[in-house]
């Protein structure tokens, strides 16, 4: 595939993942930081999220399992990977932390369960994404191009 | 097979990739020139929001420094380093604002969360910080804070 062909496929490609409602505004905000001083810090931070967020999703996993909920410590790790999810933009995962916490401030464990299916089912969706994402701008700077960037007005 | 030629379709398309991209960032990014040299220090334990808060700063030309704990944001500031901000996560476990201005700090803290409901802002202003938003932390609200800091 040409050069000029991938460009269009990535900015086409990431262009849906806005629409679909994966990424927010503040994923344009990190590739603004990105410069020829931290040329891989997308990728860098992306990658620090899914780190993080595996082990907290374990958390949460753990402590929807004991006999005595403690919600308290629920509602702190949810209220981590919001913070942390809405930092890279990645919309999805954040909304799915807000109606989690919304099931542990009434303290429903049912809710709570569903809604960690929930979370965890969209760290993954987006870290596919992600991964097809930076799959393509390895493919552009292979190729000796540039990797394009999204106009903020589509 | 003969081989292809770029076409000039190609070369201006690649060109208005580059110059969107420089035109882009100048414009989001070049909002503030500070004129003072400003320090801040990020204490955050979420290390992806502490490194997006650290670069966010730093490219604005704020030397600034990270901890993911209150224990050691208090070891530094006891040690006589000065802060011109501090950006605090508001779900630390060891400390909140209040315990940074009892060791006579002055300085304009920001508050970062991921909460967003009224009684956690009354309780964060409680705590002792001018301002809190929440994360993640973004130029709109951190360019103000920055000019009134630099006195502009």
């Amino acid at each position: 595939m040409e050069l000029v062909q991938i460009q269009r496929r990535l900015v086409d490609y990431t262009k849906s993942l806005f629409m679909e409602g994966f990424l927010d505004a503040q994923f344009l905000q990190l590739q603004q930081l990105q410069d020829d001083s931290n040329p891989d810090f997308v990728f860098e931070v992306v990658s620090l999220f899914f780190e993080d967020s595996e082990k907290l999703l374990n958390e949460l996993t753990i402590a929807l399992d004991q006999p005595n909920v403690d919600f308290k410590k629920l509602d702190s790790h949810v209220h981590q990977l919001k913070g942390s999810s809405s930092s890279i933009g990645a919309q999805r995962v954040k909304n799915a932390c807000i109606a989690f916490r919304n099931y542990c401030d009434v303290q429903n464990i049912e809710g709570c369960l569903t809604c960690l299916q929930q979370v965890k089912q969209e760290c993954y969706l987006v870290k596919n994404k992600f991964e097809t994402l930076f799959r393509l701008e390895q493919q552009i700077m292979a190729s000796g191009g540039s990797v394009p960037t999204i106009e903020l007005g589509f | 097979m003969a081989p292809t030629l770029p076409s000039g379709d190609q070369a201006s398309d690649q060109d208005n990739w580059d110059n969107g991209r420089l035109a882009r960032k100048r414009q989001l990014l070049t909002e503030i020139v500070l004129r003072n040299r400003l320090t801040a220090l990020v204490v955050d334990g979420d290390t992806t929001c502490r490194v997006l808060e650290q670069l966010l700063l730093r490219s604005y030309g704020v030397q600034t420094q990270g901890v993911d704990n209150g224990r050691d944001a208090v070891a530094l500031i006891a040690s006589g380093v000065k802060f011109n901000l501090i950006i605090i996560d508001m779900i630390l476990p060891v400390l909140n604002g209040l315990e940074i201005r009892d060791m006579g700090v002055h300085c304009k803290m920001l508050g970062v969360t991921a909460c967003s409901g009224e009684s956690e802002r009354q309780a964060f202003l409680a705590a002792g910080v001018d301002v809190f938003i929440e994360k993640p932390l973004d130029p709109e609200h951190l360019v103000p804070i920055l000019r009134e800091l630099d006195g502009q």
